[in-house]
């Protein structure tokens, strides 16, 4: 596989929520504005891309039957970095995310790389894999947050769009996101389909 | 037996590495996050206490853990008017709503700023929304009104000139506007904030709670013509 197809295989053909159908917890949680959904990805893609470097380091001297706790350790450890540094530096955002960064540990997104990938695989495709996966799962969250947002809230990155108009409340709460993404899922799917002809 | 010990070397040197790893980081993180929570609590005493200076803070056993305050005191002409806050939480929809409330001496509401919320975005969580005129358009396409200063979250505005001694009361008008304001102030009432009626029980609920808490500590002066 080429370094190319490595990183764009996130994006569309192996997308993780919306062909691998997980980390759909946060993916429901922060995409009320755009800007978490961005900050979000930016966390989550650090911590993807720091433990597929370290496992695919270590998958040599890892015994297999304890290979679990150790990968979770690895990646809590890079959870607690990022949760330490945006409470130091960016406090808004620590706030406006809240619990779900701390969640990030248990995205199984992460986990199922550094299983599925990183410990098979050499460092280089490791960090390709990792940031074609932050990447795609980027994307499905900027796009479900921009339609919560400015349909929720009438609102983009946090400012009015029409001034005086009264939003569509339910896009904001959860069955607002599944609806959003149930049909990003149908589009994806159609587009599929049509392709094979 | 060689492979149980193997397994178990190698597990402790990772958990090893990971906490000096963490704790390194955690020195450096920590002093800015102390920081950042000594200046959230000062923009709050400011915001609650306008004009007050800030004596002393105070703590004091309360059911169910500790009740902090703090007695603030500003002279108006020559006479010295105490004024009090107190940080008073409750459980909202969805988890505890924290504020931080300013009264003075005879109970009236000067000020009230929520500390920490997770309630619904675009619901609950409005009651920290500040109302921009600026719109999208507007701020990415240069037709800025000009109007960027920034002004306190509507919803805690309202509290303000409240007797907080008395029941406040909460009325369904929707969003709060100037012109509510005689109104609400007469019948000792705030506005709910729409499809957030618990949210909005929630904050006056938790400033009765901590009325009732600082009663036992200070005493307020009576209430005038009343």
């Amino acid at each position: 596989m080429s370094h190319v197809k490595q990183i764009t295989k996130g994006l569309w053909e192996r997308n993780p929520i919306l062909v691998l159908g997980i980390g759909l917890c946060p993916t429901l949680a922060v995409t009320t504005s755009v800007i978490n959904a961005l900050w979000m990805t930016l966390a989550t893609t650090f911590v993807l891309i720091c433990s597929n470097i370290l496992v695919s380091c270590i998958k040599n001297i890892v015994p297999s039957h304890i290979r679990i706790p150790i990968f979770i350790t690895i990646i809590a450890s890079f959870v607690i970095i990022v949760e330490l540094t945006l409470k130091a530096f960016q406090p808004d955002v620590y706030k406006s995310l809240g619990i779900f960064i701390p969640l990030i540990v248990v995205n199984c997104m992460i986990l199922g790389r550094a299983e599925e990938f990183a410990s098979r695989n050499a460092i280089i495709p490791s960090i390709l894999d990792g940031l074609g996966m932050g990447l795609g799962f980027g994307l499905t969250l900027f796009i479900l947050a921009l339609f919560r947002e400015t349909l929720g809230a009438n609102k983009l990155f946090g400012y009015t769009l029409i001034p005086g108009m009264k939003p569509a409340s339910i896009m904001i709460i959860a069955p607002g996101a599944f609806f959003t993404l149930g049909l990003m899922l149908w589009a994806m799917n159609a587009i599929k389909a049509r392709r094979k002809g | 037996m060689g492979n149980i010990i193997k397994s178990t070397l190698i597990l402790a040197l990772i958990a090893f590495i990971a906490s000096m790893a963490l704790s390194h980081i955690n020195r450096i993180t920590y002093p800015n996050i102390l920081k950042q929570e000594k200046q959230k609590q000062d923009d709050a005493l400011k915001a609650v206490l306008p004009g007050y200076t800030i004596l002393e803070q105070k703590r004091a056993d309360a059911d169910g853990g500790e009740f902090k305050y703090w007695i603030g005191e500003r002279v108006d002409n020559d006479k010295t008017l105490r004024g009090y806050a107190f940080v008073t939480e409750k459980s909202g929809y969805s988890g505890v709503v924290k504020s931080m409330v300013g009264v003075d001496e005879r109970g009236i509401i000067l000020g009230i700023s929520i500390l920490q919320q997770t309630e619904t975005p675009g619901l609950g969580a409005r009651c920290i929304e500040i109302t921009s005129k600026e719109t999208f358009f507007g701020h990415f396409f240069g037709k800025s009104t000009g109007d960027e200063e920034e002004s306190p979250p509507w919803f805690q505005e309202q509290f303000k000139g409240l007797n907080a001694k008395r029941r406040i009361e909460i009325l369904k008008k929707g969003d709060w506007t100037e012109d509510m304001k005689g109104e609400l102030i007469e019948r000792n009432a705030i506005s709910a904030i729409t499809g957030a009626t618990i949210t909005s029980r929630t904050v006056r609920d938790s400033i009765e709670r901590g009325i009732t808490r600082i009663k036992t500590v200070v005493a307020f002066t009576a209430e005038e013509g009343k």
